[in-house]
């Protein structure tokens, strides 16, 4: 199979693999992680991380390296259910000795930040004095524990915020870019696919029957063709975005309707060239209906060209889907890769000079993109071998 | 049928079909058209007295021939935001949007064309190799990610060009108001051309090689003529009544990428007038808009089938017959 040598079915494989498996690995995408536009962490290595320590009945106790300035900002939340009557604390540990910084008793829920006066008094500092040069007054290891009886149930979080977060930082609502980057995989390959079989599907539909039919059915499917070819595509389906809906199958449908007519096109110049070989006559001569010539003997000479038409046709699909979505005609709870770059324009990624934003997205349009048109060309080359010698 | 007027009768076709399409988008989708049409925020009365003005309380075959009289003169009733009328809130920015894509398809043309000679006359040289490039990314890069990056690099990390706008706030007078709108233009211009030669020169470069391998000037060149009156004289001439059909065809895809370009780089436009509108739900603004850009991107189109026709008599005869 020289299919298997290509790099692009393996890249497409792996980047759908990654879209499926991502979300489910790594947690949803849409939650707020960090401060808005962290650096990725491998940027800056001098700046401080943002740091979640998580504990649970399971895992009492978590240890941190800490090497840095002090963190930006700190809080505690989470909730506890104590065994009746007994009481236990949140002990903070460092290089300048153990600090408690909460006391549970019973069940309850913890919302402690570092700005909270109240916060401030219990440490022993004064309301105006930050407890965080306190907590963090050394370089060292440090400790996050709870310590009392066995806790009934326990989900305590503690986060420390800095200026780095992840692979590849935070957007304007300290979401991590890398999972939106792995969510917008399966709203581009989605999209693109879907549009392009409902394209081909009516394109194909269109271009047999017209070819086959001839007469004023041709001219009614062509003249058709004509005029949605003569629009100009992009203000088309703005307005139909802007009226119709913006949701995931609404573009689908939108896309898929408005972009059937190079397909047409092809399929009718084949049926044409097919109409008259000698099989079809003599099927018709044996009384097979339209519909039988069309579907059994017709559509499978055009299946190989089809396959190549589809995949070539993808590409289209998901940058106009990618154009719409970064016009902001799309659903804001899509996390597509043209709604990345869409707010990452419209929300100050540029000024705070935000590149990790900016770049992935694209990127990874531009890739999706070209790994389709390799294979297309490569099926296409399979469906007409004689392309193979033409090709600069 | 003659040619001329086959042709014509197509175009005027294609024109009504897209008023009704226009006529259609607006009233047919979900809802009431009066809320489509007319402020929802009006008081009752002069909702009524806006309805019978737009004629929306009349059947809707009444409706298109209003609507039809209405459209060919440019009354596209009252932008819900501004308050002005729709044909002069377009008349001032098609002017911005004219002068972003005529002079992007000026450089485009010239980039694209001097290079797809030059790598027609070289084959297989660098010039060829960045020609075959520069198509084939032309497919397949989104345009607005290329012009998020340059303005990241050249508006942000150094600060050539402004960040954003036709003008600088306040906008000076005189000259200088002509030199810092140049200023702003400069960078939507560069990416649009950018953008754009590298299809060009990939025609130009099909079309030349194929005219160079013709046999009027394979006798032109054993006549002894000199290489450049050869290639500019004898081969260009041959290639530029389909350039001519080109420049006209690609107006509607530079009319879509100014959407994008004037919504990338904040510029005062046509398109982002569209976008807007079709944002706001300022329906007659966008119906207008929408129109506008058609009724282009058609009478591009018909003139690029007459300037063919005239330059090139061959492509009179039908040819659909002999398919």
């Amino acid at each position: 199979m020289s299919l298997l040598r290509r790099w692009s079915p393996w890249a497409l494989l792996l980047l759908a693999l990654a879209g499926l498996l991502g979300p489910i690995l790594l947690g949803e995408a849409e939650k707020t992680v960090a401060p808005p536009f962290s650096r990725p962490l491998w940027l800056d290595r001098t700046a401080p991380p943002t740091v979640h320590l998580h504990l649970s009945p399971e895992v009492r106790e978590k240890t941190l390296d800490w090497i840095w300035e002090p963190p930006a900002g700190l809080a505690l939340k989470g909730t506890y259910r104590l065994p009746p009557g007994t009481s236990g604390k949140i002990v903070w540990d460092g290089p300048s000795g153990p600090v408690p910084l909460a006391s549970l008793t019973g069940a309850g829920s913890l919302s402690l930040d570092g700005r909270d006066i109240a916060f401030r008094l219990r440490l022993g500092l004064s309301p105006f004095q930050s407890p965080l040069e306190t907590l963090f007054a050394d370089r060292g290891s440090y400790r996050l524990a709870y310590e009392g009886p066995e806790p009934e149930a326990l989900s305590v979080e503690l986060h420390l915020s800095g200026g780095r977060w992840g692979l590849l930082g935070t957007d304007q609502r300290g979401r991590d870019v890398f999972r939106l980057f792995l969510a917008g995989i399966s709203v581009s390959l989605l999209i693109g696919l879907a549009a392009t079989l409902l394209a081909t599907l009516v394109g194909t539909s269109a271009g047999l029957l017209s070819g086959y039919l001839g007469g004023p059915v041709d001219s009614l499917v062509m003249r058709l063709a004509d005029l949605l070819l003569a629009l100009p595509l992009l203000p088309l389906l703005m307005v139909l975005a802007g009226l119709w809906g913006r949701g995931l199958w609404q573009l689908v449908l939108i896309l898929g309707l408005f972009s059937w007519m190079g397909t047409a096109r092809t399929v009718r110049s084949l049926t044409l060239s097919l109409r008259e070989a000698p099989f079809v006559e003599n099927l018709r001569a044996l009384g097979a209906p339209t519909w039988y010539i069309l579907g059994r003997h017709l559509l499978p000479e055009a299946l190989p060209v089809l396959l190549a038409t589809v995949t070539l046709g993808v590409p289209g699909a998901i940058l106009a889907e990618a154009g719409l979505a970064f016009l902001g005609l799309s659903d804001p709870r899509l996390l597509s890769w043209g709604r990345m770059l869409h707010e990452a324009h419209g929300f100050g990624a540029f000024t705070a000079g935000a590149w990790w934003i900016l770049l992935p997205p694209g990127l990874g349009i531009v890739f999706v993109c070209l790994a389709f048109l390799d294979l297309g060309r490569f099926l296409e080359e399979k469906a007409d071998p004689r392309l193979r010698e033409t090709l600069p | 049928m003659t040619y001329w007027s086959r042709r014509l009768l197509g175009a005027l076709a294609v024109l009504f079909a897209v008023l009704a399409l226009n006529f259609a988008l607006f009233r047919l989708m979900p809802g009431d058209p009066v809320t489509s049409l007319v402020d929802p925020r009006f008081s009752p009365e002069a909702k009524e007295a806006l309805s019978r003005a737009y004629g929306l309380d009349r059947p809707l075959g009444e409706q298109f021939l209003l609507y039809l009289k209405q459209t060919v003169t440019f009354d596209f009733g009252l932008s819900f935001v501004s308050g002005r009328p729709v044909w002069q809130e377009l008349r001032d920015r098609l002017p911005h949007t004219v002068a972003l894509s005529g002079s992007a398809l000026v450089l485009a043309g010239t980039m694209g064309t001097a290079l797809g000679v030059a790598a027609a006359r070289r084959r297989g040289g660098a010039v060829e190799r960045v020609v075959l490039a520069a198509g084939a990314l032309s497919f397949s890069f989104p345009s607005f990610f290329l012009q998020l990056l340059l303005l990241l690099a050249f508006a942000v990390l150094w600060p050539l060009f402004p960040l954003r706008g036709s003008v600088s706030v306040p906008a000076p007078q005189g000259a200088a108001f002509i030199a810092d709108y140049l200023h702003h233009l400069a960078l939507p211009v560069l990416s649009l051309a950018l953008l754009g030669f590298g299809s060009w020169a990939l025609y130009v470069r099909n079309l030349m090689v194929k005219i160079l391998g013709s046999e009027p000037l394979f006798l032109a060149r054993a006549k002894g003529l000199p290489e450049p009156v050869l290639l500019w004289r004898h081969a260009f001439r041959t290639a530029l009544p389909p350039l001519l059909t080109l420049i006209l065809l690609s107006l509607p895809g530079l009319l879509s990428g100014a959407v994008i370009t004037e919504t990338v780089f904040s510029l005062h436009g046509v398109g982002r007038f569209l976008l807007e509108s079709i944002q706001g739900q300022d329906y007659p603004a966008a119906g207008g808009a929408f129109y506008l850009l058609a009724l282009v991107t058609v009478t591009s189109n018909v003139l690029a089938d007459l300037a063919y026709g005239l330059a090139d008599p061959r492509i009179r005869v039908d040819r659909r017959k002999g398919q």
